[in-house]
């Protein structure tokens, strides 16, 4: 899925106890169909805040967001949740995961909500748990989970829809060096597999290589690398 | 510093949480003070009737059945000397024949009473007193006779003790004094003019005394006839208060129910403020913050809720006390006294009694859990990368806890009434909640268990994880669900005790009302009892060809051990014949009524002798005209018409006893086939103009007995529905703390492809097994709590059998009440879901 941001600007608005941030400024930037793109920078620069536009979490304050051919920032809410539903994964720093669900069914989440006919979830669950390193882990609560697991529960519950957008969020950087490695990997394997198009956001240059190109967030600004 | 970081800015911040806690409070409180404010309005008229009425007398001399002989003046002569003053005094109630309004008559020794009352005239006819002492003289208070527009010279009709004259007002008070009592429906006269007008010569209905010591009064009392006390005038305020009490009892307890609810609701919010601020807590420590001092910051939380809510719930109970007054205010003069309610007057004691019932009881609810907040450790940091999940308390499954409450409530429920509160009765109450509220957790992990699978069926993944949330949130649901299940256990248990009763009398009404008619001397149930026939109308009835048989029913109050208890009185006969009394014991009432008939005994009611531990066969002494007289007990029935105690006497043995042989109501059988409407027309045509008679019908009498039984029963519903708003706001605001404590998760879900209206359904269908926790807890609730009330507190504040009923509509209706106001509590914690700034939600970590 191709993406496309013209002239996106981004401000954080005013709260009881903060004034006014602009945090992307102007932003334009394009991302081919099955490309495997890092956004780059440090905390601050802006990046997270570029991922959350692209995938439709939150609405710029001016300029346009597309991905395809739809503008996303122009859809009302019940177009985003199907959007969302059916055709991006999302994978957070933090993991994110349901604690009142197993492992299974926080992979199964998505399909679940679409309505998939059990057997078919079944069947694709257990594909993404074994592609995933996690079958034996099925009946598992995220808590009994180590940090590397539950990073891989995530991105399994981000790919087993087969979205055509998968957006990360600092995968690895809640996690140490060799599990951190280990879902980089993961991600380019998955890459490779189906060609989705990939956004990751980081600031560790290891991860950054993992890309197929990078883009240079800093100050709310892009350059590309 | 702490209390503002951990307590003060939270609270001002998350705005309706705070709200909805306070409003809890303040509901809770609001009801126990108009509760309070209601009951002061409602005997107060009646109290400051007797002492204005009283005057400066210091004592009294009263009978404890009948009137005094005024003979007792020339024993009270030798005291004169001493410095004891003394007044005759005839005060008897009776009616306005104009408007059919009762009328208090206060006759008095008019020229010496001066030392007694005050007395200041508007007007005088003649301006001279001489006018006072004519045969037909009253005179009446100002605003009286402006609002029946009398002036000096005006007839007014009155009845008194059955005989009616007519009078003329010769003087207007100024309202002042005895003037004011009974909000001035009182005429004043000579002692004499009373005596020779109302067939009282002779008699009087009490002596003032002005005694300089306690030492002569003493004295005094020992030169009295038998049946005659001295007493202080308050005394007859304390008795008619204690009359009250049992009842004045059960509407706190029921006023109660609102604030344990608004406790729960208090202990909810400060556990959930600890929950949340874990963290904050874990900062504070760690930066050297003592536990005390945690401690400390959230009971000030308490402390604070407690306060506002109080305040507010002062106001809000002065507004509410007009409402409940009326209610109160019907009761009690149907039942117990006349007494027209004043007006609401807000007093210190009773802001006292607000601000010390929300403050003490919020920071009691406070403690547990402040407890909790001081013993977090500071390393407890909630593990990174899971949404943190909220684990049940460890003592959560664990059945020790309910199965002790309910052991202490099966044997406080044994404990005996202390002074006719049921003391024990209320204990095992508290017991049966404190058991069902520790249960409160288990339930509602089986319900969110049992759930899971027709959820997921039915509402797919949204209702699988509609049922987990709820388990995984147990430790705050479960204080929600509680108090939602104790409002609606009250409510039920409420239900079927009200229920019971109302069946029960229902039966007693068909059972004993089988006469035809009845010929009251006035209309409304009420005023008949001021209202007399005399006996010569038992003549002119013998004398009508339809009616079959006439059962003459009359009834005084005497003061048996100190309590007000009433004689009833009819033919025996006739109930023998016609009647049918429902008997406790023996089964069969004829042949216990024809043996009270032979040796001249006595029936007792099933509360007197519950009351005073009279059975069949026990000699029962009774004050009477002539002293003290001492009958055998034949029988025990049910009387569900008052809960002080009745003795029921054959008339020829009621009329030896106090010299009284006038008639409340005539109750008519007529002759098999007779039609009762030609009956009642042909009845008032031949009675009304003699004897001012009104004749009701059978059907008529029922009525107005259920009208008065379930006007009895409007307030204990309303103040159920408080306790039910107050549950539904605990479940409003644990539901929106979720929502706030949940954001990350929700916004996961949104992010993961859930739509606003299924995120929605999932809220709603939370709270909706929250109700149904609540709803099937608060069934089974009822029914212990019901059982309580019908056979341990009923039985021992009012002594009366209730056959146990299941009035099922009525508990469909509470049912679907509580259930679907739990279903829309969810509404508003889905509105706050909706407005979830997705990228915010996951950026917080």
């Amino acid at each position: 899925m191709r993406v496309r941001l013209e002239h996106v600007t981004h401000t954080y608005s005013p709260t009881d106890e903060s004034a006014a941030v602009e945090v992307l400024d102007d932003v334009s930037l394009e991302i081919p169909s099955g490309e495997f793109m890092v956004l780059r920078g440090a905390s601050g620069s802006g990046k997270s805040t570029l991922l959350n536009l692209i995938g439709a979490v939150d609405r710029p304050t001016s300029g346009r967001v597309f991905l395809g051919d739809d503008e996303t920032s122009a859809m009302s809410e019940a177009q985003l949740t199907n959007l969302r539903r059916v055709r991006l994964g999302f994978v957070f720093q933090f993991f994110n995961l349901l604690p009142t669900l197993t492992v299974f069914e926080n992979v199964a989440f998505s399909l679940s909500l679409a309505k998939r006919p059990r057997d078919e979830v079944r069947a694709r669950v257990n594909e993404v748990l074994e592609q995933v390193g996690l079958a034996n882990r099925a009946t598992h609560s995220p808590n009994e989970l180590s940090g590397g697991e539950m990073q891989r529960v995530a991105i399994g519950r981000a790919i087993v829809h087969r979205p055509a957008l998968i957006l990360a969020d600092e995968p690895t950087g809640n996690l140490d060096s060799r599990n951190g490695e280990r879902v980089l990997e993961l991600l380019r394997g998955i890459h490779e597999a189906s060609r989705p198009t990939i956004v990751m956001a980081t600031h560790s240059e290891r991860a950054a290589s993992f890309g197929d190109s990078i883009i240079d967030v800093a100050d709310g600004r892009v350059l590309r690398a | 510093m702490i209390p503002r970081a951990l307590v003060l800015r939270p609270i001002i911040r998350e705005k309706t949480r705070t709200a909805l806690t306070v409003l809890g409070i303040a509901v809770g409180v609001a009801v126990i003070v108009a509760i309070q404010l209601a009951n002061q309005s409602a005997l107060r008229a009646f109290r400051e009737s007797v002492d204005a009425v009283a005057g400066r007398a210091n004592y009294q001399i009263v009978p404890e059945a009948g009137a005094l002989n005024e003979q007792l003046l020339l024993k009270l002569q030798p005291f004169w000397d001493a410095g004891v003053r003394f007044a005759p005094v005839i005060d008897v109630e009776g009616v306005d024949e104009a408007t059919q309004q009762p009328i208090r008559m206060l006759a008095v020794d008019l020229l010496s009473d001066l030392h007694f009352r005050d007395y200041r005239y508007a007007r005088i006819e003649g301006a001279a007193l001489q006018s006072f002492f004519q045969p037909d003289a009253v005179i009446v208070p100002a605003p009286f006779a402006r609002e029946h527009h009398l002036a000096l010279g005006s007839p007014l009709t009155l009845g008194i003790l059955g005989i009616k004259r007519l009078m003329t007002v010769r003087g207007i008070l100024e309202a002042r004094g005895p003037a004011t009592a009974f909000n001035g429906a009182i005429v004043v006269c000579d002692v004499a003019t009373a005596q020779k007008a109302f067939g009282m010569l002779g008699r009087l209905s009490r002596v003032d005394l002005l005694v300089p010591d306690d030492a002569i009064a003493k004295q005094i009392a020992r030169v009295l006839p038998p049946s005659t006390r001295v007493e202080r005038p308050s005394r007859r305020n304390e008795r008619v208060e204690n009359m009250l009490r049992a009842f004045r009892v059960n509407l706190f307890a029921l006023a109660g129910v609102a604030l344990l609810v608004g406790m729960f609701l208090v202990y909810n919010t400060v556990l959930i403020s600890i929950l949340r601020r874990r963290r904050d807590v874990g900062i504070l420590k760690t930066l050297g913050a003592a536990p005390r001092q945690i401690f400390l910051a959230f009971l000030y939380e308490g402390l604070l809720f407690g306060a506002i809510g109080s305040v507010l719930g002062i106001a809000l109970g002065d507004v509410l006390a007009e409402g409940i007054l009326s209610l109160i205010g019907r009761t009690v003069n149907a039942l117990y006294v006349t007494s027209r309610p004043e007006s609401i007057t807000l007093t210190p004691d009773v802001i006292v009694l607000g601000v010390s019932v929300g403050v003490v009881l919020s920071v009691l609810s406070a403690i547990a859990p402040s407890i909790e907040a001081a013993r977090i450790r500071p390393a407890s940091m909630i593990r990174r990368g899971v949404a943190p999940a909220i684990l049940p308390a460890k003592s959560a499954g664990k059945i020790a806890g309910p199965t002790l409450s309910f052991a202490l409530a099966a044997l406080a429920a044994r404990i005996p009434p202390v002074k006719g509160i049921a003391i024990g009765g209320y204990a095992a109450v508290l017991f049966v909640v404190a058991g069902f509220s520790l249960l409160a957790p288990m339930i509602v992990r089986g319900i969110a268990a049992a759930a899971a699978r027709p959820f997921r069926a039915a509402f797919g993944i949204v209702g699988q994880l509609a049922a987990r949330s709820l388990h995984a949130s147990l430790r705050r649901t479960a204080i929600a669900t509680a108090a939602l299940a104790l409002a609606t256990g009250m409510m039920v248990a409420v239900a079927l005790m009200v229920g019971s009763f109302r069946v029960t009398v229902n039966t007693w009404i068909d059972q004993t009302v089988r006469s035809d008619l009845w010929l009251r001397p006035a209309k409304g149930l009420t005023n008949a009892d001021v209202a007399l026939f005399p006996p010569r109308i038992l003549d002119d009835l013998r004398k009508v060809d339809f009616v079959a048989a006439a059962d003459p029913v009359h009834g005084r109050d005497i003061i048996y051990r100190d309590a007000y208890v009433t004689i009833g009185t009819g033919d025996t006969r006739v109930a023998a014949d016609f009647g049918n009394i429902p008997m406790v014991t023996p089964r069969r009432p004829k042949p216990a009524l024809e043996k009270m008939i032979r040796i001249h005994g006595v029936f007792v009611s099933e509360s007197f002798s519950l009351k005073f531990g009279k059975s069949v066969g026990d000699a029962l002494t009774l004050p009477t005209a002539h002293g003290p007289r001492t009958y055998t007990v034949c029988g025990i029935y049910r009387d569900y018409s008052n809960d002080r105690g009745v003795v029921f006497m054959n008339r020829p043995d009621y009329i030896a006893a106090y010299d009284d042989d006038k008639i409340n109501t005539v109750v008519i059988y007529l002759k098999p086939g007779f039609d009762r409407e030609v009956a009642r027309r042909r009845l008032e045509a031949l009675f009304g103009p003699k004897y001012g008679a009104f004749t009701v019908t059978n059907a008529s009498i029922r009525a107005e007995v259920m009208r008065i039984f379930d006007q009895t029963f409007l307030i204990t519903y309303a103040l159920l529905g408080v306790a039910i708003v107050v549950a539904v706001l605990g479940i409003i605001n644990t539901l929106s703390a979720l929502i706030l404590e949940r954001t990350r998760e929700l916004a996961l879900l949104r992010v993961a492809g859930m739509s606003l209206r299924e995120l929605r359904t999932m809220l709603l269908l939370e709270s909706a097994l929250l109700g149904i926790a609540a709803t099937v807890t608060g069934v089974v609730m009822g029914y212990a709590l019901s059982w309580i009330l019908i056979n341990v507190i009923n039985k021992q504040s009012f002594g009366w059998t209730i056959a146990f009923h299941t009035p099922t509509a009525l508990i469909a209706a509470s049912l679907a009440i509580t259930f679907a106001a739990s279903v829309l509590a969810g509404l508003v914690p889905a509105r706050l879901a909706s407005r979830i700034h997705l990228a915010s939600a996951l950026k917080t970590e």
